[in-house]
């Protein structure tokens, strides 16, 4: 008997300061929050308008959507106030890993297939990139002329093999010729072979 | 002294590809002023999406080439299981013996001194044709290459023609 009352206060003991410190963990995040709206966004979590989550986003591309999403929900949803920490310099809190929003998440698989592609086309096409266009034009106008009379002095090098040839400067423009010539070739047969196949324009 | 024999050979390699291009493959420096970066042009094997495609890469050398395999990097959108979304070409034959703690790769297939540049892009371009679903660089594309094939193709044929420009 007397063991047990001991027991009684030592267990309401524990869970008095087991309360306080769950209360501690939940409302810590405020102070540092900018005061804006404590309590509101304690206990239950109030969705994030996307609409909102988008407009901060198309200001400032570089930041994660999460991010944003965590800030607004501190901030009650004010985009304003989110804008403006941005602006004043100041980096938005990286929210702690339990912050799921389900916007967020439910549209990450839609936004990490596709655009996977999109940003990786940083890379300009071939033809940009070597500087052909003038001569994808010049082979169209009157078929193979101009590009066998630019290759007369490789054929005298393709005599011995592909054209080594002992001059640094002869080599590099040798090589970049028949690295236009791959390319050039290849977009004539892709484009022989969207002639032919000019029914199915689908693709 | 060790950079010069990697210049030395690296040279000579360039002569034979030169002389011996293989099929489909053009390479050699971007510049012989600094042999140790290399521009190459692969073209997408045929009977495959990335069939009538040309594929540039970059091939940065190590001052002790050939002890050390270069790194490959395409500078074109590549969509495909081995190649990491930012280009990184994953392949065997660009990885140092003794570097593979999983043992997926036999020490045959992996670099050592007797392979070479034309080696490393016959076996990537052998690679476009039959993407490693082991150990895939980019997850996303293994994945639609299992389950979605034909939206993978899709994928690498738009690549294709947005490379060259069409």
């Amino acid at each position: 008997m007397a063991e047990q009352t001991i027991n009684i206060p030592q267990l309401l003991a524990v869970l008095l300061v087991g309360f306080l410190a769950v209360r501690w963990y939940f409302s810590s995040p405020d102070p540092n929050g900018g005061g804006s709206s404590r309590g509101s966004n304690t206990g239950r979590t109030r969705p994030v308008d996307p609409a909102q989550v988008e407009q901060v986003a198309q200001m400032f591309p570089q930041l994660s959507r999460r991010d944003i999403m965590w800030d607004l929900q501190r901030n009650g949803g004010s985009v304003q106030a989110t804008t403006e920490r941005v602006l004043g310099g100041r980096s938005l809190e990286v929210p702690p890993p339990s912050f799921q929003p389900r916007d967020l998440t439910s549209s990450a698989p839609t936004s990490s297939s596709p655009p996977s592609s999109t940003p990786r086309s940083l890379h300009p096409d071939l033809i940009t990139r070597y500087n052909l266009a003038s001569k994808i034009s010049s082979q169209q106008t009157s078929g193979n002329s101009p590009a066998s009379s630019s290759n007369a002095t490789t054929s005298q090098g393709q005599g011995q093999g592909q054209g080594w040839s002992q001059n640094k400067n002869e080599r590099q423009q040798l090589l970049q010729r028949r690295r236009e010539e791959m390319i050039l070739a290849a977009r004539r047969k892709m484009e022989e072979k969207d002639k032919a196949t000019g029914a199915d324009e689908g693709n | 002294m060790t950079s010069s024999v990697a210049s030395k050979r690296l040279f000579q390699e360039y002569r034979t590809l030169t002389n011996n291009p293989p099929d489909g493959i053009t390479a050699g420096p971007v510049s012989e002023d600094d042999i140790f970066v290399w521009e190459a042009l692969i073209q997408g094997p045929e009977d495959t999406p990335f069939a009538l495609g040309v594929f540039p890469a970059e091939l940065k050398f190590p001052r002790d080439y050939p002890l050390s395999p270069p790194s490959m990097k395409f500078t074109c959108d590549m969509w495909h299981p081995n190649v990491y979304p930012n280009g990184n070409v994953c392949i065997s034959i660009l990885h140092p013996p003794g570097d593979d703690p999983n043992h997926y790769e036999s020490a045959s297939e992996r670099w050592s001194p007797i392979q070479s540049v034309e080696k490393i892009l016959i076996s990537v371009m052998s690679m476009l044709a039959e993407p490693n679903d082991e150990s895939p660089a980019n997850v996303d594309a293994a994945r639609m290459w299992r389950e979605k094939r034909g939206e993978y193709e899709r994928i690498v044929r738009d690549n294709v023609r947005k490379g060259l420009g069409l």
